[in-house]
């Protein structure tokens, strides 16, 4: 069976050391590509590139595509190539995300999926102080 | 509109306008001239979705904002204005939208002819649109992000032989 695809495409290289950061913590990774936008790549390039690494790492499950700011090019670009159940895209990809993929990947839908990773990406963002004062109240 | 910016960028809205611009600039609202995006919903919608809700945008062609903001914009919301190509940007100088300073943001090309910074690479038709503002009295700027020390144009020019003078 196959599993849902995933591609990071960010600005520079932060989806590369992200992925290797977790990568270091997590073990090798399967299924997932990056895509990196400099200054030296023109939107077309882009979008061909994008593209391919999407029939890259699609396994018949849908691609998940993770970017790192909505509104960059590189999110702006992913966003055209949106496809109900078959290309899902979530921005704001940060380490905790990536971490998680492994273990969800299988037994979701591509919708689910998607839904999934970004509400435990935000939940993964913390005030350290404010768990403090809870911990300390409760 | 209060026009503080007039740049040439083929990803139009992206980071570096959002992120960098906006805030250094202190822009109100942010105007989108390509007659591709003012003619596809989905683009549209995708560019309105990036911008945050106290920006305004405004999605036009470029034959609308020439007509919709004729002559030099000094008066109401600090705007910033993109087109995404110097064709684009000397067609709206030309229908009467004026401008006195234009910053080149990103523009890529295939067949670059005047390699500028690592953003901004002319072609042969992007180089004669840059040529014809020069001499329309337009100010080029070669910056991606506010903070960037802009090389002179003038002098890379120059050195490609691709000068004014030799035009004129």
């Amino acid at each position: 069976m196959g599993m849902i695809g995933v591609l990071v495409t960010t600005h520079g290289n932060l989806g590369t050391e992200l992925i290797k950061a977790a990568e270091l913590i997590k073990g090798p990774m399967k299924g997932i590509v990056h895509i990196s936008v400099d200054q030296n790549k023109g939107v077309e390039d882009l979008k061909k590139e994008i593209g391919t690494a999407i029939k890259k790492v699609d396994q018949g499950k849908g691609v998940l595509i993770l970017t790192d700011l909505f509104g960059g090019t590189p999110s702006n670009i992913s966003l055209s190539f949106l496809k109900e159940g078959k290309v899902e895209v979530v921005t704001g990809v940060n380490l905790p995300m990536l971490l998680k993929l492994p273990d969800v990947r299988e037994g979701m839908t591509l919708k689910e999926f998607a839904q999934f990773v970004k509400d435990y990406g935000i939940r993964n963002i913390s005030l350290a102080t404010e768990i403090l004062n809870k911990k300390a109240a409760g | 509109m209060n026009v503080v910016l007039v740049r040439v960028d083929n990803r139009l809205i992206h980071g570096q306008i959002l992120e960098a611009w906006v805030p250094f600039l202190q822009a109100e609202g942010i105007v989108v001239a390509d007659d591709g995006v003012a003619s596809d919903f989905f683009r549209e919608t995708v560019i309105r979705m990036a911008v945050p809700r106290e920006i305004e945008v405004i999605v036009c062609s470029v034959a609308d904002l020439s007509k919709n903001f004729p002559g030099a914009q000094s008066e109401g919301p600090r705007s910033i204005v993109l087109f995404g190509d110097a064709g684009a940007a000397l067609r709206a100088h030309q229908g009467g939208f004026r401008f006195e300073r234009l910053n080149l943001g990103n523009i890529y090309s295939e067949e670059c002819v005047v390699s500028c910074t690592p953003s901004v690479q002319l072609d042969r038709k992007e180089l004669d649109d840059v040529l014809s503002l020069l001499r329309a009295g337009v100010a080029i700027d070669l910056r991606r992000v506010p903070t960037d020390n802009p090389p002179d144009l003038q002098s890379i020019l120059r050195k490609v032989g691709a000068g004014e003078e030799k035009r004129l």
